[in-house]
């Protein structure tokens, strides 16, 4: 008898463990589905870094000034794909690309500051 | 894309130009000075006439539109900090240099100011707004470095 409420207990308690693993990898992977990756580029000593970078579709990229010195990024196309405000120290900038290709970008306060975004 | 600068530093290539022009005007502003006090007055009018303008010219195409761009947006919530406070003194103090610059051509070298705004001690207004040029000069100097270069 006592054996047998041992299993009983054993069964209930494996179903309920591997009903919550299940559960948790779906949230997982819908959580992964719903937001888009993100990558992230810091500005520092007058540099972008990393300053080119591969990413699928779909990826946003947030740009942090980690420098003592205000900074933008500043696609070079025309008309541009994307556009941050000047952006203060610890100020941050994303932008999420849903087309491949290849979008370089620089600073407009120090236009020697440039960078590359490859989205595949 | 603004094009990158020739003197080595973040500066883009208009940033650059404004230094040298400035520096070249202050050099100007002083050997103007000298020719007054060589009595060459004509030539001496004529240099600084020139500056003056000149500096309004640089003033309004590539000092102001860089303020405008890049420091305007962020007051006054950020003036608290060191490369804004300087943008701001610089162009504050540069902007009374000019202004005072431009009455002191129409009151000295025109009569196109009525007789109570004409300057009657004229050496002590010039001799003034020299020196309040040269601070601005530092100063930009100052802001320049902050904003483009890299320090250690």
């Amino acid at each position: 008898m006592r054996r047998s409420v041992s299993i009983a207990v054993l069964t209930v308690a494996l179903a309920t463990g591997v009903g919550t693993i299940t559960g948790g990898q779906k949230n997982i992977l819908a959580s992964a589905q719903e937001k888009p990756a993100t990558v992230e580029v810091k500005i520092d000593n007058f540099s972008f870094g990393p300053a080119t970078l591969t990413v699928p579709v779909g990826t946003s990229v947030t740009w942090t000034n980690r420098d003592d010195i205000p900074h933008t990024v500043v696609s070079t196309d025309d008309p541009k794909s994307f556009k941050s405000k000047v952006l203060d120290t610890d100020e941050k900038f994303s932008f999420t690309f849903s087309k491949a290709g290849t979008y370089p970008y620089f600073c407009s306060i120090h236009p020697k500051m440039t960078g590359k975004v490859i989205v595949q | 894309m603004q094009e990158t600068g020739f003197l080595g530093t973040a500066a883009p290539r208009a940033a650059d130009l404004t230094l040298l022009l400035e520096m070249g005007m202050g050099t100007g502003l002083l050997a103007g000075a000298w020719l007054a006090r060589v009595g060459r007055i004509r030539f001496h009018a004529i240099c600084q006439s020139v500056i003056v303008l000149l500096n309004l010219g640089l003033i309004v195409l590539t000092m102001f539109p860089a303020f405008h761009r890049q420091v305007l947006p962020k007051l006054p919530g950020r003036i608290g900090r060191p490369y804004y406070a300087l943008a701001v003194t610089h162009a504050s103090l540069g902007g009374v240099a000019e202004l005072g610059g431009l009455y002191i051509l129409l009151a000295v070298g025109t009569r196109l100011l009525p007789e109570k705004l004409r300057i009657t001690r004229f050496r002590f207004w010039m001799r003034s707004l020299l020196l309040v040029w040269w601070s601005v000069l530092f100063l930009g100097m100052a802001t320049y470095a902050r904003w483009y270069m890299t320090w250690p």
